[in-house]
């Protein structure tokens, strides 16, 4: 090996050779250092990490609750709804897309939005790597129409074309629209403030809750649980059934699968018959409200409050859109159709209030049955005259409810204290809320002297008295208050707790619980009083003077009193009702109980600015209790037949 | 002495150590490669990481051959042949840039046939024997100033701005290294270090700004700040470390590296291979192969220390540090001490030009060994 001339001396690295050991030596030491850190002193923690990566939790969905009537009608339900979804970067254009097209039949404007968006969407997705970017998120997807036909559902899952996902979305569906909307309530999506509330209790952004009547009080009954799956993450296409089985028990722990829960379903009191019978007693008016109460129980056998909205809508059944375009009418509507106005709204009652004023009169020892006014058409008190309806001469208790006179019982508030009146008031549950549970209760105001000096800071004047002795002034009342003091004295002085709900039931059937009838209180009520006013309420109808017996029906024993209360201070007597501007005009009322001699049901009707309560609140009651009668007598010959088959 | 033990050597022999240690980690790179292609995925992909698998196996082939022709030819015939293969390197790397093939944004490759060669792998070796003769030819004694560095500077600078331009950040930053390393076994005059050092303080800011590209940046920023881009390439980095994590103390078991069979490791089986190994065989298997880098790079001196001339040892200094730069680079990003850049496990990543690169150089390791 001479070609080489060994010309250089390796003598100079000598010295260096040891220094580039220990370089390499430490160099490596501290990266086993690190291995001791990130294997021996935090594995646990990577190792948590890693099974976290590969571990997914996925929700199963759970079934609301059913809500029924009282005759086992679906009122509130689950419909299977499917929702189209497409992923840009995965469909089709040429042939699937089109055909999509078609069947969906999109317009040509949401075509051309969709298209453009899909094209966009897909071009980014498919887009050349960027240097350094090294995973993407390529299967971004596009919401395509919401609620899909089921022949498109079919074809797609037939066909299952690449890029395609149809997703149930199970949507409530309430089958009779608008009726009871206001007691059954909607649903919507769980907004952030309640999430947090109930994140505890397993809500989940998007979710859906009930937002009024019994869907909402009742939510947490109706929900039922959902459940979860673990499933594995990361395994992509066609592993083999047992290999993702063997895979599937070495990483998951137990449990594994937790089954959902339905929610419970719940019977309701109402009689959705019957409510769709007040729909159409009511098609005359524009709004106002109807219940109905057993006087026996206290339950609601009918609520009906118009305006009212489709629960399906709002409740998003027609899609997103859908809802907050109904919404935004809704809100704006001066008829106020989002009110529940048997529960929570608060008019003063009119003369249907004097049955109350008597009581007190009686109670107190200040009429008696004989006890007689002069009507001369009205009252005067101190430098006021307070107007009567008519002259009714002489005039017993018995005429003065019959005739709805109001000079007997401004002569009675002459002599009474408006706190006595109040007392009376809240004994029948005026004033207070009944505690029906469902909606936000209108508390309604049995005016105190109290009340009024801390309202007017100033001098307490008896007039008032005058006013609330004829249920004017300040005096409010809410539709179901009335029906349930008018079926105090109807069932001889007792006052039910309202109820909604007869019982809940699991989904198979099986009743989980029942809510018996829960009566308030017995009024602090003299018997002899109260047949006295029944006896008076029946004159109404059946008297020839009575103020309801022009609007009576042939054969319906029907007990009760008209009242139509002023809505504004300014008095328009002698202006044709009909042209006075509609939020001026009076309410028309109408309560009282069927049938006169042993009541069973008690009804209460309010037709917003309808004006006279005898002529316009009158009918809509006889024709309900009148179609009352026969779903009565349908359902006893039913139960009959049933019974001895 | 040993000057006399090696007069006495009768004629090569073959360096045991060296070929064991070089055989044991390609065979648990390839063992390694197995676990990291068996990823649970469909048919069609695994097939086509079937097909990395056996084209590794081609490349060991081709490689191992090569190392004996590379270990046959006395190492200083290559001194002589340094110059034209620093031509035709610089050449090929020229070339890079009007047949190179585009992956994912930088261009390394060129494609001849079925085979794509990366030039830039090739010429680390090139660069070795370039810079072993300029230190062989560098016969001076006294301590060298900058001046006297120049052409050795100048002999780096060429292919490195050609690496850079590319871009490939990690090849580019190994060049330096191999040649800094190479040139540390000469004296230097203290000031030159000092003024050196002060360059690099000033160039490193301005190459921040001037030369690096983004995507190069956001590596290093996000490795000193992982959590702040967890899908980007901080996100490979947590991955790769959770991975190494979750091997414990005897590891998951072979492919039972959940990180790696489940796809959460990037790249796995060109940039992540330790992740993967560490993963499957615990902090006991990492060590094990650490170890073997570590008696590769320091058996690398061991025969540097022993080479007859100033050319042997720096051609063996040379190849230790690319080995030694290569898998503490390497094995630093995958344990989240070092930002993720681009370089290979030597012997242990996939990928031809890399595998046969390194066999080369440990052909000329065997080379110095046999003929000191």
């Amino acid at each position: 090996m001479s070609f080489l001339l060994q010309r250089s001396d390796v003598g100079e690295f000598r010295r260096r050779y040891r220094w580039l050991v220990l370089v390499v030596l430490v160099a490596f030491m501290v990266v086993i250092g690190r291995l001791v850190q990130l294997q021996l002193i935090e594995g646990d923690v990577h190792r948590a990490q890693a099974r976290r990566n590969i571990v997914r939790e996925r929700y199963l969905a759970t079934t609301r609750g059913v809500l029924r009537d009282a005759n086992g009608r679906v009122l509130a339900a689950n419909r299977p709804s499917y929702t189209v979804y497409v992923t840009p970067s995965k469909i089709d254009l040429e042939t699937t897309w089109p055909k999509l097209q078609k069947l969906l039949e999109l317009d040509q404007d949401e075509r051309k939005k969709l298209d453009e968006r899909l094209r966009r969407v897909r071009a980014e997705a498919l887009a050349p790597r960027k240097p350094g970017e090294k995973e993407r998120r390529t299967e971004q997807q596009l919401l395509l129409q919401y609620d899909v036909d089921r022949d498109v559902v079919a074809w797609l899952e037939t066909h299952e074309p690449a890029g395609v996902e149809v997703a149930p979305t199970p949507v409530r569906y309430y089958p009779y629209g608008e009726l009871a909307a206001h007691l059954l309530g909607y649903m919507r999506e769980v907004d952030a403030e309640a999430l947090a509330r109930l994140e505890g209790r397993g809500y989940r952004a998007g979710d859906r809750i009930g937002a009024v009547g019994v869907e909402r009080r009742w939510e947490s009954y109706l929900r039922g649980q959902r459940g979860m799956k673990k499933i594995l993450r990361g395994l992509r296409g066609n592993l083999s059934r047992e290999n993702v089985e063997a895979l599937e028990a070495k990483y998951l722990e137990e449990p594994r699968r937790i089954e959902p829960v339905p929610g419970r379903d719940i019977s309701l009191t109402i009689d959705i018959d019957l409510i769709a019978s007040i729909e159409r007693a009511m098609r005359g008016q524009l709004a106002g409200a109807v219940t109905v109460i057993d006087v026996r129980t206290g339950r609601i056998l009918a609520a009906f409050s118009k305006p009212a909205f489709d629960p399906n809508v709002v409740s998003g059944g027609a899609g997103v859109a859908a809802a907050v375009d109904a919404f935004k009418r809704l809100i704006s509507d001066p008829l106020k159709p989002l009110l529940d106005k048997n529960i929570s709204a608060a008019y003063p009652p009119g003369s249907t209030y004097k049955p109350f004023t008597a009581l007190a009169g009686l109670a107190d020892g200040l009429i008696d049955p004989d006890y007689e006014v002069d009507c001369r058409g009205g009252y005067e008190y101190g430098r006021r005259f307070f107007r009567c309806t008519g002259v009714h001469r002489h005039v017993d208790l018995h005429d003065a409810i019959v005739q709805s006179c109001n000079t007997y019982f401004y002569d009675l508030g002459a002599r009474i204290s408006i706190d006595r009146l109040a007392a009376i008031g809240l004994d029948y549950g005026f004033g207070i809320k009944t505690g029906i549970g469902i909606n936000p209760e209108a508390r309604g105001r049995m005016p105190t002297r109290a009340w009024y000096t801390r309202r007017y800071k100033e001098a307490f004047r008896g007039g008032f008295t005058l006013l609330s002795a004829i249920g004017q002034g300040a005096s409010t009342v809410s539709v179901l208050q009335l029906a349930l003091a008018y079926a105090a004295i109807a069932n001889g002085g007792t006052l039910y707790q309202p109820q909604v709900v007869r019982s809940i039931e699991t989904s198979d059937g099986t009743i989980v619980q029942e809510f018996p009838p829960r009566v308030r209180r017995m009024v602090d009520v003299d018997a002899e009083h109260l047949k006295l006013v029944q006896k008076a309420l029946e004159g109404v109808v059946k008297d020839r003077r009575g103020t309801a017996n022009k609007e009576s029906l042939e054969g319906i024993e029907m007990a009760g009193k008209t009242g139509t209360a002023q809505v504004t201070h300014v008095a328009p007597r002698g202006v044709d009702p009909e042209k006075v501007w509609y939020f001026n005009r009076d309410h028309a009322w109408f309560a009282g109980f069927w049938p006169a001699r042993a009541p069973e049901i008690a009804i209460v009707v309010l037709v917003e600015h309808g004006g006279g309560g005898g002529k316009n609140a009158v009918p809509v009651a006889m024709r309900v209790v009148r179609d009352w009668i026969k779903l009565r007598e349908k359902r006893l010959s039913a139960r009959a037949t049933q019974g001895s088959p | 002495m040993r000057t006399d033990r090696v007069s006495f050597r009768a004629g090569p022999s073959v360096d045991m150590p060296l070929i064991v240690a070089a055989v044991v980690i390609v065979t648990l790179g390839l063992v390694n490669l197995y676990s990291a292609t068996s990823v649970y995925v469909d048919s069609a992909q695994r097939a086509r990481l079937a097909d990395v698998y056996v084209s590794q196996i081609y490349w060991v082939v081709v490689g191992g051959l090569l190392a004996i022709v590379v270990a046959a030819i006395d190492y200083r015939h290559f001194e002589r042949l340094a110059n034209f293969l620093y031509l035709g390197g610089l050449l090929s790397l020229g070339l890079v840039f009007i047949l190179g093939s585009d992956i994912r944004g930088s261009s390394r490759w060129i494609e001849i046939g079925r085979f794509a060669f990366q030039p830039s792998e090739f010429m680390k070796i090139v660069l070795i024997l370039m810079i072993a003769r300029f230190v062989h030819n560098d016969t001076r004694t006294e301590p060298r100033t900058i001046g006297h560095l120049l052409p050795a500077i100048a002999i780096v600078a060429a292919p490195w701005a050609a690496v850079m331009a590319q871009p490939d950040l990690g090849t580019s930053v190994i060049y330096l290294l191999i040649a800094v390393s190479i040139l540390s076994m000469n004296k230097v005059r203290r000031r030159s270090l000092l003024t050196m050092v002060a360059t690099v303080a000033v160039a490193v800011p301005l190459a921040w700004k001037y030369v690096l590209r983004d995507y190069q940046k956001a590596r290093v920023t996000s490795f000193l700040d992982p959590e702040a881009d967890k899908t980007g390439t901080g996100w490979h980095a947590l991955q790769s470390q959770t991975a190494i994590g979750n091997g414990q103390l005897f590891g998951e078991g072979f492919m039972q590296g959940t990180q790696n069979q489940f796809g959460f490791l990037p790249d796995q089986y060109s940039d992540f291979p330790f992740s993967v190994f560490a993963e499957d065989w615990g902090f006991v298997g990492g060590v094990c192969l650490i170890s073997l880098y570590a008696f590769l790079s320091i058996w690398a001196i061991h025969i540097a220390s022993e080479a007859k001339d100033r050319f042997g040892a720096a051609v063996a200094i040379g190849v230790g540090a690319m080995i030694f730069w290569h898998s503490l680079l390497n094995i630093g990003m995958a344990v989240g001490l070092l930002p993720v850049v681009g370089i290979t496990l030597p012997l242990f990543s996939y990928g031809g030009s890399s595998i046969v690169t390194t066999l080369v150089g440990i052909g000329l390791l065997m080379n110095v060994s046999m003929r000191r």
